[in-house]
């Protein structure tokens, strides 16, 4: 799969653009993502239900896998059943 | 379609907190295409805001990132890099307006100063947000609205009595950043068209030292011609000196009606008969604005007892036919459900990072063919990174190489 492609869950709104990708099976809700939408939507997994947030990246541990969440939903994203965590800016303390 | 002047302007923004990025919301407002450089670990440092004005901030929901962003996309680009440095004159080759307010130095040592971008973008418009302006002792010298724009331009001075022994502090956030960034949106606004009618792309600079001059010039051009300016007094029930139709006035549960009669010829009789004093009215002391004004101190007491006897609702009603100017000293809470700003399309609602319900911010102060201002939220950190840079014509191996790299989010 290229960098760059845009992924839709198939239990939910989310949508992503693949950043980086080693090969496995991206989910999200715990259904496999794909550039369209399947005609039935999958069940979400209550496993698998944290919910995407709007330009938020996704990264699994090894930094194997980079996402960009472009559209939100109520699915939490994954590779092979392994949960995905935010890379979140780490802003210096301030305070007004 | 919502009217948007600023259509086909893409500004190129390495700023940060509120003053300078207040400047590319505003453009973003208007219709630019605004692509905010951040750190690609860091981000803006204004998201480390863990208080606002005292009160815990939630970054999810993050106003003070809201409000001077919002409309933007983010970049993550690590300018201490040679990487970061090439990736951003890639982006400068193909922007309008190069909008920073980082300090000399810094600009110097990642290059990204003027001869940096004039040399990839010769007419590119290079606006500098500072404290203290491009010249004199202090050009390298950092600060925030709360030092130079409130603190040391004598506006602090000036709203505290000297009765209570000490200044008052700037009590809203980003208070004079907000003046400030239109400011430097509205010098942007006419480097444009100086540059679409003769090819130059101008260096312009606004400091907060300026704001501060500019919104203090009354007081100031005053106070050099004639040696005395105006300093505030303990709050009071009652008219000035001289103009008893002008100054605070206490209603019976302690709120405050301003009245703001400079010119009260014709007035006379309206106000009077609105205090439900409609014998003042016919009273020779006050029968036209000169003999008002010397027996002013006899009126203003008149004045006085009057709003005593009714609370603050009583009077905001009743003073809606009153023909003089006046106003309700309201708070905030008061201010965000007024219908007058309300009607005039004051409130705009984004999209909530959190995907909890809309957050609401304020439209600048320009309103354009009556329209109210559709604008998008704020970009989460680096969110755009390889989006803009895509759309930039540079191909993924370049820009796998620069992420290995850490040159970009």
């Amino acid at each position: 799969m290229k960098p760059g492609t845009r992924l839709k869950s198939a239990a939910c709104d989310t949508e992503v653009m693949v950043i980086r990708t080693a090969g496995g099976t991206i989910e999200c809700g715990g259904a496999a993502m794909a550039e369209e939408k399947p005609a039935d939507a999958a069940a979400l997994s209550p496993d698998h239900s944290n919910g995407s947030l709007m330009g938020k990246r996704y990264v699994d541990a090894d930094n194997a896998y980079e996402l960009l969440c472009v559209k939100p939903g109520k699915g939490s994203l994954s590779v092979d059943g392994v949960a995905l965590v935010t890379k979140d800016a780490k802003p210096l303390p301030a305070s007004d | 379609m919502a009217t948007k002047v600023m259509q086909g302007v893409r500004v190129l923004e390495v700023a940060q907190f509120t003053f300078t990025p207040a400047a590319g919301a505003i453009l973003a407002d208007w219709g630019a295409d605004v692509i905010k450089v951040e750190h690609p670990v860091r981000g803006d440092t204004q998201r480390g805001f863990l208080n606002l004005g005292g009160f815990q901030v939630d970054p999810m929901r993050h106003t003070l990132i809201e409000h001077p962003n919002r409309g933007k996309r983010s970049v993550g680009i690590d300018l201490s890099t040679p990487e970061g440095q090439e990736v951003l004159y890639e982006l400068a080759k193909t922007s309008d307006v190069f909008l920073t307010n980082y300090l000399p130095h810094h600009r110097q040592k990642n290059k990204f100063d003027v001869e940096h971008i004039k040399a990839v973008k010769p007419d590119i418009i290079y606006a500098r947000g500072s404290a203290f302006g491009a010249k004199g002792p202090d050009y390298a010298r950092g600060g925030f609205d709360g030092t130079v724009f409130w603190s040391g331009s004598g506006i602090a001075y000036a709203h505290s009595p000297e009765e209570l022994g000490g200044p008052l502090s700037q009590a809203i956030p980003a208070f004079g950043d907000s003046i400030g960034g239109m400011f430097i949106a509205g010098g942007i606004s006419a480097a444009l068209f100086h540059r679409e009618k003769t090819g130059e792309g101008a260096v312009m600079d606004v400091s907060l030292q300026s704001t501060a001059w500019w919104a203090a010039g009354a007081s100031l051009s005053q106070q050099m011609e004639h040696g005395v300016s105006q300093r505030a007094q303990m709050p009071t029930s009652g008219g000035m000196q001289v103009n008893p139709f002008l100054g605070n006035f206490w209603t019976s549960d302690g709120r405050t009606i301003n009245l703001c009669i400079l010119s009260p010829t014709g007035l006379i009789e309206d106000t009077f008969e609105h205090m439900n004093r409609p014998e003042a009215a016919k009273d020779p002391r006050f029968a036209d604005p000169l003999s008002l004004f010397q027996n002013a101190q006899a009126a203003s007491e008149i004045l006085v007892e009057a709003f005593a006897e009714h609370d603050f609702a009583y009077w905001r009603e009743r003073l809606k036919t009153l023909k003089g100017q006046w106003a309700a000293v309201i708070n905030f809470e008061e201010m965000s459900q007024d219908e007058q700003a309300l009607a005039n399309d004051m409130v705009i609602e984004v999209e909530a990072p959190d995907g909890g319900p809309p957050i609401k911010l304020v439209r600048g102060p320009v309103q354009w063919n009556g329209e109210p201002l559709e604008t998008t939220r704020a970009p989460q950190a680096s969110e755009h990174t390889e989006i803009v840079l895509m759309e930039s014509g540079i191909e993924w191996d370049r820009i796998e190489e620069w992420k290995a790299k850490g040159a970009i989010a």
